[in-house]
């Protein structure tokens, strides 16, 4: 019998969609061969069941599985080249995804993959740091420093012993692309980690990944173990180790310095800098901590140049963002464009509109920590500069939206509990400010609000902007402060009528 | 010092008591003891501090820091609803609310004869098919208030 090749993703999501059922139910199935492979990114239509014709792969959407005659039979598929989320669309970071399975080390480099390692083993550690100065490349954990800064830093340290982390703790709610990469492309950051490695002469590595991702740290485990049989992590002269390691819940252990003391064991919690890793990192030595998009962002740079990467984008923000579409959308899923669109054309091109059945109210751009936006403020481009321009930020990328039958007094009160309870103590405007602030709205919720509530949690956003050690507590006011921008109404309705006539 | 015996306990311990140079490692400690014992009881605390050359403040603090260390034995089947934003703009609300109806247990506790034990948590990564709840190691997404019965239903 003439057997019929099918690919399906085994993504988390697109799993937590149904593809584990569908594969489940085909299981005995003999006129068909099933390849798990990674996401499109385009999550609206899973699962999505796609298999090879002479025009390239064609694709069925949101599969049951009494779909398969269908499919078999080859009848209403849709050209995946032809879907208009994807053809909008520039991979290049995930330029592999949907196409390649997640651990087969020949097809990921069939198609392009280890060609930067290759080059960075032919050039000298500073000329590697210089083709990451000449990228542009920012960090795409939130922070967006300079990527190249750090490794020169590191690099310059003298220390026998130097430490590469993958920041795997991708804990903003809303975004999901780490783990699609750890997931689809796991070779991607291992490639990323091992050039970072070369340029500061790094001995051994770790990814720090968080422990709800229970799929992306097993994948990254096998990933490394063939990565070390095929000897990828030899160097000329010393061998370069590697190690997943787990966290345990605690969003505060995403900040580089709370990260590195989990590593080591201890409580998550932030320290003062200086001094930076990149001079005084784990166990006090030469750190690079990195998200895991940057480090799977970097092998193009070796293999295009990087003045390849610097052409694409804005002036500010060179290279592609991956944004990643979630809440009340329409389409939800992992956009992958040069930075410079508007929040706007974004949500218009890509999330197709709002879920059916609800109306916008608004978007929350960068995680629980970024601020909300309006309708009437969706012409902002996505780059970092304009967003810090308005005090927003784009954080890790993750776009959120909200319907109208959102209650922002509620809302506000979801975030400032998110940090009371996520903060780590060891700052005063964090620790106790988030209780306080908490306090306030539940205040404001309960109707026993007064205006003078208002403008104490303005000054205590002021102190905790100020004064707090990291981004938890600095940036947490944002979005409670946006939304009472934007929807003052809705708080000003909650407040004692008694207190209003004063 | 009393010394305290639990089945498994000092196997767990056995690997992670550090060789020097190594560092002892609390954390990596904690979690390989829950992953035998399926928590970490605080009376077992002295034990650990014993292996690991530190003092009982010093795991009790980590212990007490991290919230997927669990110091209390799990029920069968623990159910994590997300509660980031993306499961909050999809009214992930209400699939809490509707699997405590039929589960008839407040957040943090565990059903009587211990089948589950519901939690709310940050956020699993599965925004672009929230609402999400987890159910041990499954991510489950689009998860309706109606569809919540025969989600839990194989989990027995």
């Amino acid at each position: 019998m003439k057997t019929t090749r099918l690919y399906l993703s085994n993504d988390t999501s697109s799993r937590a969609a149904g593809a584990g059922r569908l594969a489940d139910a085909w299981s005995e199935r003999p006129e068909i061969q099933l390849i798990r492979t990674s996401p499109r990114g385009a999550f609206f239509l899973e699962p999505m069941v796609e298999r090879d014709t002479p025009n390239g792969r064609e694709a069925w959407f949101n599969v049951v599985p009494d779909d398969l005659p269908r499919i078999v039979g080859g009848m209403g598929g849709t050209p995946v080249a032809g879907i208009p989320f994807l053809k909008q669309q520039t991979r290049f970071t995930f330029a592999n995804f949907g196409t390649t399975e997640p651990l087969a080390l020949d097809e990921y480099q069939t198609r392009g993959g280890l060609k930067g390692l290759e080059a960075a083993r032919s050039l000298s550690p500073e000329a590697i740091v210089e083709e990451l100065r000449i990228s542009r490349l920012r960090g795409r954990g939130g922070a967006a420093f300079p990527v190249w800064k750090k490794w020169q830093v590191a690099q310059q340290t003298g220390s026998e012993q130097k430490y590469v982390v993958a920041n795997a703790d991708e804990g903003d709610a809303g975004t999901y692309c780490d783990r699609m990469i750890m997931e689809g492309d796991p070779f991607r950051l291992i490639e990323g980690m091992l050039i970072c490695a070369q340029a500061i002469g790094a001995t051994r590595g770790y990814i720090y990944c968080r422990y709800e991702y229970p799929a992306a740290a097993q994948t990254m485990r096998f990933a490394i173990q063939k990565a070390r049989e095929a000897d990828l992590l030899d160097f000329d002269d010393y061998p370069f180790d590697l190690e997943v390691v787990v966290g345990a819940g605690s969003y505060v252990c995403g900040e580089e310095t709370a990260l590195l003391e989990s590593l080591e064991g201890r409580r998550g919690v932030v320290l003062a800098k200086p001094p930076y890793p990149a001079e005084s990192g784990l166990y006090g030595k030469p750190t690079i901590v990195s998200n895991v998009l940057t480090f799977a962002t970097i092998p193009n740079i070796l293999t295009s140049g990087g003045a390849w990467h610097a052409s694409l984008g804005t002036e500010g923000s060179r290279g592609t963002m991956a944004i990643q579409l979630g809440g009340r959308v329409k389409q939800p899923g992992l956009v992958e464009i040069p930075f410079g669109l508007t929040l706007r054309e974004v949500l218009d091109r890509f999330g197709g509109g709002m879920a059916p059945g609800s109306r916008f109210k608004a978007v929350q751009v960068g995680g629980p920590l970024g601020s909300l936006f309006p309708e009437s403020h969706l012409d902002i481009s996505i780059c970092y500069d304009t967003f810090a321009q308005a005090g927003a930020i784009l954080g890790h990328g993750g776009i959120v939206v909200y319907d109208d039958e959102t209650n922002m007094v509620e809302l506000a009160r979801h975030f400032m509990a998110f940090t009371a309870d996520e903060s780590c103590g060891k700052c005063t405007p964090c620790r106790v400010g988030s209780v306080r602030g908490r306090e306030i709205l539940e205040r404001i919720q309960s109707g026993q609000g007064t205006a003078e509530d208002l403008i104490l949690l303005s000054d205590l956003g002021e102190t905790m902007k100020t004064a707090s050690l990291c981004a938890l507590g600095g940036r947490a006011p944002y979005p409670v402060e946006t939304a009472i921008e934007h929807f003052g109404d809705e708080f000003r309705s909650k407040l004692s009528a008694f207190n209003l006539k004063q | 010092m009393t010394t305290w015996h639990r089945p498994g306990l000092a196997e767990a311990l056995e690997p992670c008591r550090p060789v020097p140079p190594a560092k002892p490692n609390i954390l990596k400690t904690l979690l390989a003891v829950q992953t035998v014992l399926g928590h970490v009881p605080t009376s077992a605390i002295p034990q650990i501090a014993q292996v690991l050359g530190l003092t009982d403040a010093q795991v009790a603090g980590v212990l007490s820091y991290y919230s997927d260390i669990r110091t209390r034995s799990p029920s069968r089947h623990l159910i994590r609803v997300c509660m980031g934003e993306s499961c909050t703009a999809n009214h992930g609300g209400r699939v809490l609310r509707a699997i405590q109806d039929h589960v008839r247990v407040a957040v943090g506790d565990t059903t009587p004869e211990g089948r589950f034990t519901v939690e709310k948590m940050s956020c699993a990564g599965n925004c672009a098919v929230s609402p999400t709840v987890m159910i041990d190691e499954d991510v489950c997404g689009r998860v309706t208030p109606s569809g919540v019965p025969s989600l839990l239903e194989p989990y027995t």
